[in-house]
């Protein structure tokens, strides 16, 4: 994997000094820098190309957040079964570009790299909220509008969350990346209280459709650098993509990843199908024109959202979750945004509620 | 401009193709945009069943390989051209062969379905219906009556094929492929 490199460095003005600003500068010597006024990404014309999209994702622009930080994960829709997740966002678009990805869509009006100055001010929220609640569990990802490591090297965040979540006891931070940039987390002790989590496909599937992220052996070898660092593991089957090899590619996948860890200190495993809006779909064939991803049998679902058919979308749930459980049965897993009659085909139960799963992923506290 | 380039603008300002459509179409090969101006001309497609064809098209080729021009002389896609149907029919027709080369699995099991209905053989007022494209895993049964008796007759057949393990053998082929 290249390690990104921006076009261009945009500062709003007053952030200059921002200790993620000034670390990005010195990491960055080379790349020319210009100090903007605060709005100015909406006025940027650069952003009316063809592939406003792509263009958005060669210039960093360092800017502060002025909502809220903590949101709850919007997989949450009604009709499916939530595990009850949240989410901080320090940086909004991703450097890598998946022909997947969701973002295509939700940021289609918004797509410049932005990366939030204010830290402070996330701990802070989130220390309100996990003190508010102190016999909740929380789960908090910084995956959600981003990779969550990709952009480590340059901003070094999880130098501020790391030893903040390690200081809580009633949280995990789940860093979700599709990424080998962890040379950061090395040098810091998570106590338990960090998630490291790939999402993880075929390599078949990486090397035609996730465009800019690592191989699976990079991805591979930085799991193993951070479990030995004693970060506990995740891992995301997620978007799982059907396609003719897809039997042999996802077993081989599981058997490569499981027999390289320790499968004790992996803390979940998630399953989702790919599930695409009929805009994203439409995106998809406009930016990637060779893509096979949409060459399956998928279908309109009740949310709107395409899947694989639901036959089919069960088999495959149903055999990638009998390889996990062979590799490692005493691993927690489960299924993002299906609906309850599916989780009763593969799992055999029904999550009475949100709760029942979050608190199967927190050992009993969620 | 070619023949070909003027035939599509022409066919498109006649239909008031989107551009995008259009677009698409013209990034084919010329081969490819011949063969499918044939069809279209002849079902006379507006820009939905346009789309969808484009769309299906594109799919099936990335999946399988192969060109537009030779997956539209497949016999399952001519047979129904030929036919002494209404336009509409021909349209329908056509498309359902073509979704069915689209999603062969999920076809198969639509017909599979329809044909283990029809060998439970439960008469003409009862109608069984799936979701469509089986996303959801409820059957719906319907009965018509108008008079108990016509009920009790429907309601015995059903018990019957209750209790041989017909009606199980529809729900397990919900979840095969």
């Amino acid at each position: 994997m290249k390690l990104y490199l921006p076009h261009e460095i945009c500062i709003e003005q007053g952030e200059e000094n921002a200790p993620v600003v000034q670390r990005a500068l010195a990491r960055l010597p080379h790349v020319p820098v210009r100090i903007v006024e605060k709005g100015w990404e909406h006025e940027d014309r650069s952003l009316l190309s063809a592939d406003a999209f792509a263009t958005g994702k060669r210039r960093l622009f360092f800017t502060r957040q002025r909502s809220t930080f903590l949101e709850h994960c919007p997989a949450g829709t009604s009709g499916l079964v939530c595990c009850n997740y949240l989410v901080v966002s320090l940086i909004s678009n991703c450097p890598m570009d998946c022909s997947y990805c969701f973002l295509q869509e939700y940021l289609i009006n918004n797509p410049t790299l932005k990366v939030y100055t204010n830290v402070g001010d996330l701990l802070q929220e989130v220390g309100k909220a996990l003190d508010r609640q102190p016999t909740r569990h929380f789960r908090i990802g910084t995956g959600e509008l981003s990779d969550s490591l990709a952009l480590d090297p340059l901003l070094g965040f999880s130098a501020d969350l790391v030893p903040f979540f390690a200081s809580r006891s009633n949280a995990l931070l789940e860093l979700k990346t599709k990424s080998h940039c962890v040379d950061e987390l090395l040098k810091l002790d998570p106590k338990e209280r960090v998630v490291v989590s790939w999402s993880m496909t075929p390599s078949a599937i990486i090397d035609t459709e996730e465009h800019g992220t690592a191989t699976f052996a990079e991805r591979l070898s930085a799991a193993q650098r951070v479990q030995a660092a004693g970060y506990k593991l995740g891992f995301h089957f997620d978007p799982l993509i059907e396609y003719p090899d897809w039997e042999y590619g996802y077993r081989e996948t599981i058997a490569q990843i499981f027999s390289a860890l320790d499968p004790t200190r992996v803390a979940w495993v998630s399953l989702g199908s790919l599930r695409m809006t009929p805009a994203l779909r439409t995106t998809v064939r406009r930016r990637f024109p060779r893509t096979r991803i949409l060459a399956g049998e998928q279908v309109a679902c009740a949310d709107g959202k395409w899947r694989t058919f639901q036959a089919l979308r069960v088999k495959m749930y149903r055999s990638i979750l009998g390889w996990l459980r062979e590799a490692a049965p005493q691993v927690p897993h489960y299924m993002c945004m299906e609906t309850a009659a599916v989780w009763d085909k593969v799992f055999g139960y029904t999550p009475r509620a949100d709760k029942d799963v979050a608190q199967m992923l927190t050992g009993g506290k969620g | 401009m070619s023949l070909l380039a003027d035939q599509l603008q022409a066919y498109a300002q006649e239909k008031r193709l989107s551009e995008q459509t259009l677009r698409r179409w013209q990034s084919w090969s010329a081969e490819d945009q011949a063969a499918l101006l044939t069809m279209v001309q002849e079902l006379q497609l507006g820009e939905n069943h346009l789309r969808d064809f484009c769309d299906w098209l594109d799919d099936i080729i990335a999946r399988d390989g192969g060109t537009v021009s030779a997956l539209l002389l497949r016999s399952e896609l001519q047979h129904p051209l030929g036919l002494k149907l209404s336009r509409n029919d021909k349209v329908k027709a056509v498309k359902a062969a073509l979704r069915k080369l689209r999603y062969p699995r999920l076809s198969q099991l639509e017909e599979d379905l329809r044909a283990a209905i029809k060998a439970l053989d439960l008469g003409e007022r009862v109608r069984v219906s799936f979701p469509p494209a089986l996303e959801g895993d409820e059957m719906t049964v319907e009965i018509k009556a108008r008079n108990v008796r016509e009920l009790e007759r429907s309601l015995l057949q059903m018990q019957r094929k209750l209790r041989d393990g017909s009606m199980q053998h529809v729900f397990a082929l919900l979840d095969e492929v």
